[in-house]
């Protein structure tokens, strides 16, 4: 469903991504894995052209490739879910608000629609009860659930995430993780970085070992974790194991 | 020859070149009763410099929104304009740019005085204004005009619905910084014949021999109404902090 080809990212002169291949099929559930600096969240952040990924980089959804212009871009976007480190909510909107934003203004839903979805989407992920709260009064693990809300109210094909559990105290990573395994479950496409080998183990079809701007290595959970090939890819899974 | 001098600067003729104390020309109690008996007089004149005030403001604010904007735009275009009005604008006295419009330009259009100050003090204040939006612009985090793309949103839109209302909301205490500086500025109107606060003092201080009495009552009615100003800013701050 999603295919990228030959990603390549430079930051000024530093190489970032040397060439990513990566095909994702339709509900299939692929964690990204690899040291920091690595390459995880840029090759994420290019494929909803939040960074621009350089010339004869190929991204293409059901066989349509997406060009560098703003249609095409804004239309992938609507299809393409992200969740961020930081959550990024609204702050100055309230979590239900939060929700309604991206389908009110950009797919132009009606306001009672609207709501009613964003209600159902907080019930989704257990936070129908704050819907009046602002982002500011929620927790850490609340915020990371909102935002996943308000990325599923565009109703996306794929969702992305981006190291969601990174900036959480560690009593609240489990309850983002549940919601994140209950969407696998029910068949989102998802590419997720992230270093929480629960969720990997549980939830993902496939897991990526990145390094220094490239795939090293994909497979299943089991082969990734219990019997990594390469050397450097041994060597990261030694570490975080430990952690 | 160090004694002489010192000698020479406190000799009494020297003092006299400074200052001339002139005990026989005072009186507590008539300077008392003039400026409680004038303080209502000015009250014509501080609703002109209220005017004057608010009328540059406004304006200011529309050419700082916008100037703002561009200021911080991507297109050099939009840019580069903005950049030469505010270093043109901040490079020169307010005086100055109030004599161009009254006096200057006469040979071209002649524009009656209270519309030329209204001028002067908008494109003044405009100019910092710009600046205040751009710097309360840029201090809104990245991640979220990326969370508003995300969803698909246009810049435009993301800027209208997700930056703007944030950026307003910090800009407020610079804004009222600098909205209490136009009105202490609105006095220098009284050098092209407005009969503001500052101007009615000297007319009535100089015809009644009160200059004094007249100087000190102008500055309690400024006192007043920058109070004013303060007061309603932070009704403003409190509102917007609580929203």
């Amino acid at each position: 469903m999603i295919l990228l080809e030959n990603i390549k990212k430079n930051f000024g002169k530093l190489k970032v991504l040397k060439g990513v291949d990566l095909k994702v099929d339709e509900g299939e559930v692929v964690v990204i894995i690899g040291p920091s600096g690595s390459g995880k969240s840029t090759l994420l952040r290019c494929i909803n052209f939040l960074e621009t990924a350089e010339k004869g980089s190929r991204i293409s959804i059901d066989g349509k490739v997406i060009h560098r212009q703003k249609n095409d871009i804004n239309m992938l976007r609507r299809n393409v879910g992200m969740v961020f480190q930081h959550f990024n909510l609204f702050p100055h909107m309230t979590v239900l608000q939060n929700v309604m934003e991206g389908p009110t203004q950009v797919l132009h839903m009606k306001k009672d629609k609207a709501r009613k979805q964003g209600i159902e989407l907080l019930e989704k992920v257990g936070l129908a009860d704050k819907h009046n709260a602002y982002p500011q009064m929620l927790s850490g693990g609340q915020k990371q659930r909102v935002a996943i809300a308000r990325a599923l109210s565009m109703n996306p094909q794929i969702m992305l995430f981006d190291e969601p559990t990174s900036a959480l105290d560690p009593e609240l990573v489990g309850e983002v993780i549940e919601v994140m395994a209950d969407l696998a479950r029910e068949g989102m496409t998802m590419i997720v970085v992230t270093h929480e080998m629960w969720f990997a183990k549980e939830a993902a079809d496939r897991v990526c070992v990145m390094d220094d701007g490239l795939i090293i290595e994909e497979g299943t959970p089991e082969q990734i974790f219990d019997s990594p090939t390469t050397e450097r890819a041994q060597q990261f899974l030694q570490k975080i194991v430990v952690n | 020859m160090e004694f002489l001098s010192t000698n020479i600067l406190l000799s009494s003729s020297f003092i006299d070149w400074i200052v001339n104390i002139n005990p026989s020309l005072f009186s507590m109690g008539e300077s008392l009763k003039a400026i409680i008996t004038r303080f209502p007089t000015f009250w014509k004149a501080g609703l002109i410099t209220l005017q004057l005030t608010s009328a540059g403001i406004l304006f200011g604010l529309l050419i700082g929104l916008l100037f703002g904007l561009m200021r911080v735009s991507e297109i050099k275009f939009m840019r580069y304009p903005a950049k030469a009005y505010i270093f043109l604008i901040r490079g020169t006295p307010l005086l100055l740019q109030l004599f161009i419009i009254y006096y200057g330009i006469t040979s071209i259009i002649t524009i009656r005085s209270f519309p030329s100050a209204v001028i002067a003090l908008g494109i003044h204040n405009g100019a910092y204004i710009a600046e205040i939006f751009r710097g309360a612009i840029q201090s809104i985090d990245k991640g979220q005009m990326e969370a508003a793309r995300s969803l698909g949103m246009s810049k435009t839109k993301a800027m209208e619905r997700i930056i703007m209302p944030q950026a307003f909301k910090r800009a407020i205490p610079s804004l009222g910084n600098q909205f209490i500086i136009a009105l202490k500025d609105s006095s220098l109107a009284s050098t092209i014949t407005i009969s503001e606060l500052l101007l009615r003092a000297r007319q009535i201080g100089n015809t009644h021999f009160i200059l004094m009495e007249m100087l000190i009552v102008v500055a309690i009615w400024y006192l007043i109404l920058t109070s004013l100003f303060t007061y309603l800013i932070h009704r403003l701050e409190v509102h917007f902090k609580t929203s």
